[in-house]
């Protein structure tokens, strides 16, 4: 699917990385086919005018550095930035917070926001014995206390996409419980598809990928966002 | 090997299940050894076929020529029982070259313990240099009432649908003795132990290919080739029934895992989805292994009318409550009757006490009526107005015995076969025989059990028991009807 020197796997593993970033993991979301949201990278305060130009606003920055995992903790990430200005001021912050300073900066990502929808957690994992699994959740506390997810072995057809939503306990949640917006279903199962079907993400880079988490996967009553992902290589 | 034409699976395997020549190893000539135990249990089972002691000295054990090693039998081994110190097998093995079909170590002291890991692939290198299957090591052999080969001490002699492998030995014996109370009969059982070759999927493969076998049973502590298990299964489109008891669905491997995807899954979650999306049975007990290859040797699975609908008829009104809670927490469905089916039971004009919405609880005064022969009248009503895919019939015999004629019970079963075959297709039928343990009941449900068998009616001690076999058969039809 990838032509060799587009492929974001091989190019972190050539590197010596253990991991995708987050813009090559958005890279090779896409290109499976999975939406994610606009986004580029600027190198520094330099650049952001130019990188700027093609993006709507809000936008989401979020800096991108090999030696912190998770950003949101390190004081790494701004939301809600409306101009070109709040951007700048946003990096300039990050580059003097205290865990951000000595760390190795690749540059920034600059993103859209994306709309609101619910949030969902699709996962990958390698098991030694029986490669890899596909992993569904609801995001926040469904998935962190309650552990409501479902697993699967890839690749999956349609059907255990079907059944692995069904069998989530919070299922009727994105059918719209408590006056919400139902969720897509068939938009949750294309993502499914992409990353644990037959010709999908997992599959075709068992070999390299140990570990992978789209955490959130905003999903609105028509589309289904891939807002952020990491891959674990080895 | 790959230039060779490959042979298909039965016929790769039937030198094991079904071997014309058996060589045994480890024979004394006191007569004392396990392998002695072997050659007589064989004869016993009816093996007509040669078999070879193999001893370095003795020029007879049991009253049969010996050789020296497994390279000088005047035919070709078949199958070799072999019970010696591991240490002196990996040459055993490798002079064996191409005289050996099967061999099946049944010594211990190998990749079960640290120290033995070197040895187990040592024997695993001979064997594969000796141009033979290896299985175990330490397991305990195998049951093949086709081949009249057997380890165990008593076993079903007759052929049957139920295929077995097992991990452990001592749980393989107990699946024998077990099932056989039960009325379970085998197409073999094979105890593969630590799997230094054969695992539990190229038996799988064998027992799916194999025209005797009708459902599988695998009890697996550990699968190394987990990847080609789900493959084999999942190519083979849930064509028989395969229950797994899985030994160790606890956390693998995983504590490592530095993601979120990572730290929710455990083994368990492999297994279970190996389940959903293969159709195979995953249970946690062996009395609900043997329940649910109950299940599937007598009754035939209809995907086409899914087990949904269950009416419970049969003595003991809590037991009929408790046990509409149990099924319905299984996801099978025990709603009360459709009016018209009430008022058809109603003009039956049963004795006060008996209900009949569904459960159908009848007191013994009302299920001794004619001797028994009632229940055919009420089950008329049941399967060709109530339309149910199950029907549980459920007789708690203290109340009966010593206080009916002995032939109720049996007319009662009588009846409900009667109806069964005048609507055949209409509902699966299972019977629960409750007791209390004292010995006369247990021994009266014993035999009546066996009757009940004989006509194909699975049977179970529990209501829970039964609950979770049929749960297991409409798991299974849902699975067929969805997917094959």
């Amino acid at each position: 699917m990838n032509k060799p020197n587009e492929n974001p796997v091989a190019a972190a593993r050539s590197a010596g990385r253990n991991a995708l970033d987050e813009s090559a993991g958005k890279q090779l979301l896409s290109s499976y086919g999975i939406s994610v949201p606009q986004s580029r990278v600027a190198k520094g305060v330099a650049e952001v005018d130019a990188v700027m130009n093609g993006l709507k606003t809000p936008v989401v920055v979020k800096v991108m550095s090999p030696d912190i995992l998770h950003k949101s903790d390190a004081g790494g990430v701004k939301i809600n930035l409306r101009s070109a200005a709040e951007v700048k001021a946003a990096i300039e912050g990050m580059l003097n917070a205290p865990k951000i300073k000595g760390a190795r900066i690749d540059g920034f990502l600059i993103e859209e926001m994306a709309p609101t929808g619910h949030e969902l957690v699709i996962g990958g994992l390698r098991d030694p014995q029986f490669g890899p699994l596909v992993m569904v959740g609801l995001g926040g506390i469904f998935v962190e206390i309650l552990k409501d997810v479902s697993f699967r072995l890839c690749p999956i057809t349609r059907i255990d996409a079907e059944e692995m939503l069904a069998e989530l306990k919070g299922a009727a949640i994105l059918k719209g419980a408590r006056g919400t917006k139902p969720a897509s279903i068939e938009a949750i199962i294309d993502v499914l598809l992409k990353v644990g079907g037959d010709n999908g993400l997992l599959m075709q880079h068992a070999a390299d990928i140990s570990e992978a988490d789209i955490n959130p996967l905003i999903v609105s009553d028509t589309a289904a966002v891939a807002v952020d992902a990491r891959f674990i290589l080895g | 090997m790959t230039t060779k034409i490959r042979m298909t699976i039965l016929e790769e395997f039937t030198p094991l299940f079904a071997p014309k020549t058996v060589a045994v190893v480890g024979a004394s000539t006191k007569g004392n050894a396990l392998p002695n135990v072997f050659i007589r249990r064989i004869r016993e089972f009816g093996f007509t076929g040669d078999i070879y002691p193999i001893h370095p000295a003795a020029a007879e054990i049991d009253g049969l020529k010996a050789y020296k090693s497994l390279a000088d039998t005047p035919k070709p081994v078949d199958y070799a029982y072999i019970a010696v110190s591991g240490a002196q097998i990996p040459a055993m093995l490798s002079a064996a070259k191409g005289h050996v079909r099967f061999a099946q170590v049944v010594s211990s002291g190998f990749g079960e313990v640290e120290e033995g890991k070197n040895l187990q692939a040592e024997l695993a290198d001979a064997a594969r240099a000796g141009g033979m299957r290896l299985l175990g090591p330490n397991c305990l052999g195998i049951y093949t009432p086709r081949g009249h080969v057997t380890f165990t001490e008593i076993g079903p002699k007759e052929v049957g649908p139920v295929g077995i492998v097992s991990q452990s030995g001592g749980l393989g014996t107990d699946i024998i003795r077990r099932g056989m109370s039960r009325g379970l009969k085998f197409s073999g059982l094979v105890t593969v132990g630590n799997c230094a070759d054969v695992t539990p999927s190229d038996l799988l493969e064998f027992y799916l290919a194999d025209p005797q076998t009708k459902v599988i049973g695998m009890y697996i502590e550990t699968a190394k080739d987990g990847r080609r298990l789900f493959d084999i299964l999942r190519n083979a489109r849930a064509v028989k029934p395969v229950v797994i008891l899985k030994g160790g669905r606890t956390q693998q491997g995983l504590a490592a895992a530095a993601s979120h995807t990572g730290s929710l899954a455990g083994d368990d979650r492999v297994w279970v989805a190996l389940a959903r999306q293969t159709g195979c049975m995953l249970v946690d007990t062996l009395d609900n292994f043997i329940d649910t290859l109950l299940i599937f040797q007598t009754l035939t699975p209809r995907p086409q009318r899914a087990t949904k609908k269950v009416v419970l008829f049969g003595n003991g009104g809590g037991t009929s409550v408790l046990a509409t809670d149990y099924y319905s927490r299984l996801d099978l469905d025990v709603t009360p009757f459709a009016q018209n089916v009430i008022d058809a039971l109603a003009e039956l004009k049963l004795p006060p006490g008996t209900s009949i919405t569904n459960p159908v609880d009848c007191p013994v005064g009302t299920l001794q009526q004619d001797d028994g022969r009632v229940a055919e009248k009420i089950l008329d009503i049941i399967y060709s107005k109530g339309k149910p895919e199950a029907l549980v019939m459920h007789l708690n015999l203290s109340a009966f015995v010593g206080r009916t004629k002995p032939e109720v019970l049996d007319n009662l079963v009588a009846a409900a076969m009667r109806v069964q075959e005048k609507y055949p297709d209409q509902s699966h039928f299972i019977l629960v025989l409750r007791s209390d343990g004292e010995p006369t009941l247990e021994a009266r449900k014993r035999e009546f059990r066996d009757k009940a068998v004989a006509l194909g009616v699975p049977v179970y001690d529990e209501m829970a028991n039964a609950g979770h076999a049929v749960a297991a058969l409409a798991t299974f039809e849902r699975f067929k009807a969805a997917r094959a």
